[in-house]
């Protein structure tokens, strides 16, 4: 230590002096595989809650939300993410790791839902800004330390849906003129635009089995705007009550879907005309025709519609679905008198053959959207050479697009897109990642079709495009 | 419950480095300045809370070096680590506890003996973040911006922030930076770390600062009128910035919350008469006003640029000059509690507001507004 004299001050001097007290920090064993994770193998690795799906980084012991142990809940993270927050460190001091100026970021690395600091490099700082995609360089020579990852750098530009679509020529009816006969002739149209549907929730599906379920109008909306941002250009829903329970009360039915069209305006947004088990027909239509959504379910055959455990075959709820041919005459009549275009459930072919019986009275405008249904527990499971018959079976000017409950989802999906129909995916009819891990949300099953599309070289449609296809009212 | 209230406060003039002062110096000053100020001697105390932190003070078992000065010799003294308003809340609970009546709750900080960035960098978390260089500046930066792209705040409002809280500093003997100055000046300033300039950030300072809270059954035994303790609410928030949505202070607005209702205020925009909180940078000024519900959302910028902050505005913010004016790190929410203390007895000299019934004193704590303190004062019990 030493004196100083202070200047002007004869009584007065001051002790240079200095805090500087050794310190072992234990990184705990969740820090040490942290670090040690990407000292030996170059990943980033957190730590997911079962209880609530939040992915956590940097990983910790405990789930800041809701109390839940999660110190052994790995799941590997992107080195690529997105930059959320930064600021320009413009002074220099001791604790800096580099000379002024440099960038300190928050950035939120893919599959991760909290973001976490580093420092940003190799960009010109005028360039940084919030939303830029990143990528992790990762140190020469270790240091066990965070800056194992040496920095963060930009990533090449990744484009999303919505950038790609406003980059192309838009799809038009004309594009297309004998779709029947391309698909009959095993040459469906790659450059058909496909329309991706999201269901958000179903009238099964509760938080036990995804904590991402919405229930609440404006968590439907923010599930919608998060499929639509993925690429959606629809999104099918059934109204619940707070605690979770379906509803057929308009009042919930219409604050639902008005949160999800104030949220996303261009969105076209199916409602259900099945709302849960012990309605009335009565209750089921004039909801759909009091609130006029873009379109409505529509359910072919009375049918099984029960739980059953897969692999013991053991009955849970055995329930009989009912829609005989009186209500889908009458159902879409109702919805074609509204201008709510029906979408025509198939559980099986034989649903197919009750419209297309039924549709000879003139109901249905064309063109006529199907969706063929996998999995349920009382209608068929999914088998390629049944889709083909279906397929084939449909009227010359009708569209088609696909759902399979749990497994059978994206195995249906994956098939209509190489066939030139369209897809649907969502929490009311699977939980689960291609990886059996829970999905964070619809949207993050709408990323897997929209990657199945651009395996195939198959445009996502826009709301507009879809609108056309499926020969919707205009907005 | 029984009720609190505050019957005296002292403070010494902020400064920049009290050159010749010791801890015990500053503190000695504060505590007889709020024993005269209550009318008390040492004797009529019962226990004493000191306010410290061990980095700052430059010695580990800070709270025990204050105590002679502080008048806490065979007293039971105790200490909270963190800004005065959480000393001042613990302050209470004793004067609550049936064990005391009387509590001499201090503050004391010289920013000028240490390097406060060395200090906040080593409040992270030692295997993620601390080697990346992150400190207080670098984390309010990075909140700022954040909360200038969800509300579309200019920087210019957050300059007129501190072009009018340094121009009330004018008014208050005890500032450390009074100053006329021009949203120019304040954007002409330094950048530190973007989007803050140097005059966005609150000045390193010396100070300390004494409060006596009082149970109410003695609370009038004394010379001043007692300033009531209504509604208080401590609320934290996650540790990990990422954890947080940094635009926000959800802690914030629960402490306020819950402070409102024990204070029995339905409409904190009406009830509330002015207000004097944490504005150690400027964008937490406005920041803070939206959290605690006392503006609407995202409106805090376009109502001060229409004047409704000022000393004779609608909500009087920070008329003492605040934070930005004068910021002894640990002292300060106590100074904030004094400034709002004497509006209310209406004795606050030049920088007093008008109407001064209900005044709310907030502090915080940890990186980025962390967590919060919210207290409603009131002339009326």
């Amino acid at each position: 230590m030493t004196k100083i004299q202070m200047n002007g001050y004869e009584d007065s001097y001051v002790i240079e002096g200095k805090m500087a007290l050794p310190y072992t920090y234990f990184a705990g064993r969740v820090g040490s595989k942290f670090i040690t994770t990407i000292r030996d193998q170059k990943k980033i690795m957190g730590v997911k809650c079962p209880a609530c799906n939040m992915v956590y980084l940097p990983p910790r012991q405990v789930c800041d939300k809701d109390f839940t142990d999660i110190r052994d809940k790995w799941v590997e993270v992107s080195n690529t993410g997105t930059v959320v927050n930064f600021t320009v460190v413009r002074y220099d001091d001791k604790h800096l790791p580099r000379k002024a100026p440099f960038v300190l970021a928050l950035i939120k690395l893919d599959g991760a839902d909290t973001p976490f600091m580093h420092i940003l490099e190799e960009c010109t700082i005028e360039n940084v800004k919030i939303g830029m995609n990143v990528e992790a360089v990762f140190a020469k020579e270790t240091t066990n330390t965070i800056l194992d990852i040496d920095h963060f750098k930009p990533a090449a530009e990744r484009l999303s849906v919505h950038e790609i679509n406003a980059a192309r020529k838009q799809w038009v009816p004309a594009d297309e003129p004998d779709t029947q006969e391309k698909r009959r002739g095993g040459r469906p149209d790659m450059s058909k635009p496909v329309i991706i549907t999201a269901a958000l929730t179903g009238a099964a599906t509760m938080r036990n089995q995804n904590p991402s379920v919405p229930y609440k109008p404006e968590e439907f909306a923010e599930e919608a705007y998060k499929c639509w941002k993925a690429g959606a250009a629809m999104v099918h829903a059934h109204a619940r009550e707070d605690g979770g329970m379906t509803t057929h009360d308009h009042g919930r039915i219409k604050a639902t879907f008005d949160a999800i069209k104030d949220r996303c305006p261009d969105l076209i947004v199916n409602l259900s005309s099945a709302v849960g088990m012990g309605v009335t027909p009565e209750q089921r239509i004039s909801q759909i025709v009091a609130i006029k959504p873009d379109m409505a379910s529509l359910n072919t055959n009375t049918m099984n519609f029960g739980i059953v455990e897969r692999k013991t075959g053991k009955i849970f709820i055995d329930y009989v679905f009912e829609n005989t041919f009186t209500m889908l005459q009458d159902f879409g009549k109702a919805m074609e008198e509204n201008g709510v275009k029906p979408e025509i459930e198939c559980y099986d072919i034989g649903g197919l053959d009750n419209t297309l019986l039924i549709g000879k009275q003139g109901i249905f405008s064309d063109p006529m959207n199907f969706n063929f249904v996998w999995g349920v527990a009382g209608g068929q499971a999914f088998r390629s050479e049944a889709f083909i018959a279906m397929m084939n079976a449909l009227p010359a000017k009708a569209n088609f697009t696909t759902c399979g409950v749990g497994t059978d989802q994206y195995p249906c999906i994956m098939q209509s897109c190489i066939l030139g129909g369209h897809m649907r995916v969502g929490l009311e009819d699977n939980t689960r990642m291609p990886n059996g891990a829970l999905a964070k949300g619809s949207y993050e099953q709408v990323e897997v079709a929209v990657s199945i599309a651009n395996a195939l070289g198959r445009p996502v449609a826009t709301t507009a495009e879809a609108r056309l296809i499926m020969g919707l009212r205009k907005r | 419950m029984d009720r609190t209230a505050v019957i005296g406060v002292g403070m010494t003039k902020i400064e920049k480095n009290k050159v010749r002062e010791t801890f015990a110096d500053m503190m000695w000053e504060a505590v007889n300045k709020a024993l005269d100020d209550a009318g008390m001697t040492i004797d009529d105390i019962d226990n004493v809370v000191t306010t410290s932190s061990d980095f700052w003070d430059g010695r580990t078992i800070s709270c025990m070096a204050v105590g002679d000065a502080s008048g806490a010799a065979h007293k039971n003294v105790s200490c909270v680590e963190g800004d005065g308003a959480y000393g001042a809340f613990y302050g209470m609970t004793r004067s609550l506890s049936g064990s005391y009546k009387t509590t001499l709750v201090t503050g004391h900080s010289k920013g000028s003996q240490s390097v406060s960035s060395l200090i906040t960098n080593s409040a992270f978390d030692p295997i993620y973040e601390r080697g990346l260089g992150m400190d207080m500046i670098t984390a309010c930066a990075m909140q700022a911006s954040s909360y200038m792209h969800r509300t579309k705040a200019t920087p210019e409002q957050l300059a007129m922030v501190s072009v009018k809280n340094h121009g009330n500093a004018l008014k208050n003997p005890l500032a450390q930076l009074p100053m006329k100055i021009t949203v120019r000046d304040v954007l002409e300033s330094e950048m530190i770390a973007d989007p803050l300039h140097k005059l966005d950030c609150s000045p390193i300072s010396d100070g300390c600062a004494a409060v006596i809270i009082a149970h109410e059954s003695v609370a009038a035994k004394f010379k001043q009128k007692p300033v009531w303790i209504k509604g208080v609410s401590i609320c934290a928030d996650s540790f990990f910035f990422g954890d947080r949505d940094l635009s926000r202070a959800r802690s914030l607005t629960e402490a306020a919350r819950k402070a409102y209702a024990m204070a029995g205020i339905k409409d904190p925009k009406k009830e509330i008469d002015f207000v004097e909180l944490y504005d150690a940078f400027t964008y937490q000024e406005l920041m803070w006003l939206e959290e605690m519900g006392l503006v609407d959302d995202a409106m805090a910028g376009k109502l001060l640029e229409k004047g409704e902050f000022d000393m004779d505005g609608r909500l009087p913010v920070n008329a003492s000059g605040g934070l930005l004016s004068g910021h002894p790190v640990i002292a300060a929410g106590l100074y904030s509690m004094a400034a709002v203390v004497r509006q209310i007895r209406g004795d606050a000299g030049g920088f007093q507001v008008k109407n001064a019934k209900t005044g709310l004193v907030h502090g915080l704590n940890g990186l980025g507004g962390q967590s919060h303190c919210v207290f409603i004062l009131d002339k009326d019990k």
